[in-house]
């Protein structure tokens, strides 16, 4: 029994990638050409970069359920850990605590940046967001911030902020339009507000998912 | 429709706000919140089904665009039917939570943000018209069901919690690869973009994509031989968090199967696929029976009890596939009231088996003498909700299985009517299994005390509109009528 099983998954598995690899070969045309659809719509979006139109407003809905998928992940791990588990933050070497207090606000710097440039080029909220995450795991490792086991107020605001921001924009127009619709001339300006409070939050949940998870104890 | 108090966009909106608020304001705050804002809940999906059964089924475009570029929001009867489902199990069992967390903090630090959250993904899912956007609810909704069986905190807990995960990410995965395939082949994810292109001369992609994705979602429903993750996961977490998972949370991927099937992938399905489903789901039934007889814990024999019900819901598929279609209506209406009356029934148990667990401070059958004397109307909400899972008149459980039995002698498919007089059987020996023991005088050394009334009316009044949902259910079947073409 132990052989087979091994033996039977391996095979089930190199058979379904048999049945994928010839499902992939015979794809036809694309009935429907969204990426057409988007370069046409583009200059109505608010943005000039593709992407960050696609994931801000023609598809702004699916990325406002991510951010609740992100903050829920961090309400998981904040349910596995102890409070009273929480260490103090271990004293690291002088220099790494000198290259952390030089390299943080050099991250908070290019956070801003890739934030700003996502209207026009690669980038957004989310790579800002986790450089800004990269400064405060940093900034852990060198033992220069506690452990986020209970979030303070301040801390539970900043980590709501742009799941909160969000929803106020996209429910803002109810009145008028659909959920999300970005009045045309303000698109631009609202998307970078958005865009700035998901900054911050994207940053402080995927640093909160290292720094509350440290801590969790089976 | 762009009025202020749409209740299509809010009934999104709401729960999103009121868990992400419960967080803000701190570990263990929120329940006031949340039972407020489940009452215009309530509300909204009452205007909602009231628009529906006016004006008749209607999109709405998310941004303004459009599909395919934008996303669509589509809400038909189906939708609403389900939609009233969530608000109805959830305003009660908030009322129930409040007290029980009052009671046992184990748990409650986080139960309201998440259960927010949850709610936001339940309704997002029910009245998503996109398939990726569908799977971002999924995703939203598994997390939260794995934070709310974690949250109790200790090794049970969390190793369920963490086989859980690996289930539902398993399921989603799937339903991801098959999203995938389907983008791949059309260039859309648009149910309404897709539903025209998909004919039964697809592509061996788009029957690939099928499987994978009924597969995902049936693993996410637990349905027998994919149940194993449903009774450590269910039975080992808080009450009211059991409750919302038996009742809501594997009612969600069952809710996508019957999309799928019925509609999406209708041109694709065959006789044979159906019969190997109602297979599973009457194995379900039996195997899921047997094992809650068999349970020394309470909580685990009302889990198992899940796992068979379950059973009857896939039932609908053999019957509503290729028959005729007064049998294929009176299976999907069998097979939603099915749902519905398992979702009040169900929630009505958890909850009135986790008051008698906080009364006699134990989760032990052997051990419930006295519960019938002291919480009288508790062991009755659990008799009551035992009713509608036998299928008794006049409750819900008895109109849809006596809609699915309908179904089944109308198609000349006699042998699932066996497999329900069967299921209905073993449901009632181990519903009397539990009131037998709860009949007995206390036993020597153990005590019984009492629980806050709350916890008892509250769960009281799922286990009544689990029964009146049998005589009322008439509206809601001409609800569910609404945009399916019949």
């Amino acid at each position: 029994m132990r052989r087979v099983l091994p033996v039977a998954i391996v095979a089930l598995a190199a058979l379904f990638g048999v049945a994928l690899a010839a499902a992939m070969l015979e794809l036809p045309p694309h009935a429907v050409r969204l990426p057409d659809d988007v370069a046409a719509n583009i200059a109505a979006s608010g943005v000039a970069h593709p992407i960050t139109a696609v994931l801000l407003n023609f598809r702004g809905y699916d990325t406002l359920l991510e951010i609740a998928v992100l903050l829920l992940a961090l309400f998981g791990v904040l349910a596995l850990v102890k409070p009273h588990a929480a260490r103090a933050a271990h004293p690291a070497h002088p220099l790494l605590q000198t290259l952390a207090r030089l390299l943080a606000p050099l991250m908070v710097l290019v956070a801003g940046y890739l934030l700003w440039v996502g209207a026009i080029a690669p980038g957004g909220a989310f790579q800002a967001g986790a450089v800004l995450a990269a400064a405060g795991v940093l900034l852990r490792l060198a033992g220069l911030l506690p452990a986020w086991v209970a979030p303070t107020l301040l801390l539970r605001v900043g980590l709501a902020l742009g799941l909160l921001v969000f929803v106020a924009v996209a429910a803002a127009v109810l009145g008028h339009a659909t959920l999300l619709t970005y009045p045309p001339a303000l698109a631009g300006g609202l998307i970078l507000m958005v865009e700035a409070a998901l900054t911050l939050s994207i940053g402080l949940t995927l640093a909160a998912l290292y720094l509350a998870s440290t801590e969790v104890r089976p | 429709m762009t009025d202020w108090l749409d209740p299509l966009p809010w009934l999104i909106v709401l729960p999103l706000v009121w868990g992400t608020l419960a967080f803000v304001l701190g570990p263990g705050r929120g329940a006031r919140l949340a039972i407020v804002a489940l009452v215009l809940q309530m509300l909204l999906a009452l205007q909602l089904a009231a628009q529906l059964v006016d004006a008749g089924a209607r999109a709405y475009a998310v941004g303004g665009w459009g599909a395919p570029l934008g996303i669509d929001l589509y809400a038909d009867g189906l939708a609403a039917v389900m939609l009233l489902l969530t608000q109805a199990v959830a305003l009660p069992l908030a009322v129930y939570a409040r007290g029980y967390f009052a009671a046992t903090t184990k748990g409650r630090d986080l139960f309201w943000p998440i259960t927010g959250l949850m709610l936001a993904a339940l309704n997002a899912l029910f009245v998503s018209a996109d398939l990726f956007n569908i799977y971002v609810t999924l995703e939203l909704l598994g997390l939260a069901a794995v934070g709310l069986v974690a949250i109790a905190g200790g090794t049970a807990p969390v190793t369920a919690a963490l086989r859980y995960l690996l289930a539902t990410l398993l399921g989603s995965g799937a339903y991801l690869l098959g999203v995938a395939l389907i983008y791949g082949t059309y260039g859309s994810v648009s149910l309404e973009v897709l539903a025209p292109l998909i004919t039964d001369e697809a592509p061996f992609a788009v029957t690939l994509a099928a499987a994978l994705m009924l597969l995902g979602l049936m693993l996410k429903t637990a349905l027998f031989p994919f149940h194993f993750w449903l009774p450590p996961a269910h039975g080992g977490a808080p009450a009211p968090v059991s409750a919302l998972l038996s009742a809501l949370v594997i009612k969600a991927s069952f809710y996508l199967v019957v999309r799928l099937w019925l509609d999406l992938f209708e041109p694709l399905t065959t006789v044979d696929a159906a019969q190997l489903i109602g297979a599973l789901g009457a194995a379900a039934i039996i195997w899921g029976s047997l094992l809650a007889l068999t349970q020394t814990r309470l909580k685990m024999l009302v889990a198992y009890s899940t796992v068979a019900q379950i059973g009857y819901l896939f039932l609908l598929f053999p019957l509503a596939t290729l028959t005729l279609p007064a049998a294929a209506d009176s299976a999907l209406q069998g097979g939603v009231m099915q749902a519905l009356a398992h979702g009040l029934a169900k929630a009505a148990m958890f909850a009135a088996a986790g008051s008698m667990i906080v009364a006699t401070g134990r989760d032990d059958i052997n051990r419930l003498g006295g519960v019938g004397a002291r919480l009288p109307l508790t062991l009755f909400t659990f008799g009551m909700a035992g009713v509608t899972l036998m299928g008794l008149p006049p409750s819900g459980g008895f109109s849809a299985k006596w809609l699915l039995l309908q179904a089944a002698l109308e198609s000349g498919q006699w042998w699932w009517v066996a497999v329900m007089v069967v299921g209905g059987l073993l449901t009632a020996a181990y519903v009397f299994k539990v009131l037998r023991r709860a009949f007995l005088p206390v036993a020597e050394g153990d005590s019984v005390t009492p629980v806050p009334r709350v916890l008892e009316f509250s769960a009281f009044a799922l286990a009544l509109a689990s029964i009146l949902l049998g005589v009322f259910g008439a509206p809601l079947m001409d609800l569910l009528a609404v945009g399916r073409g019949a």
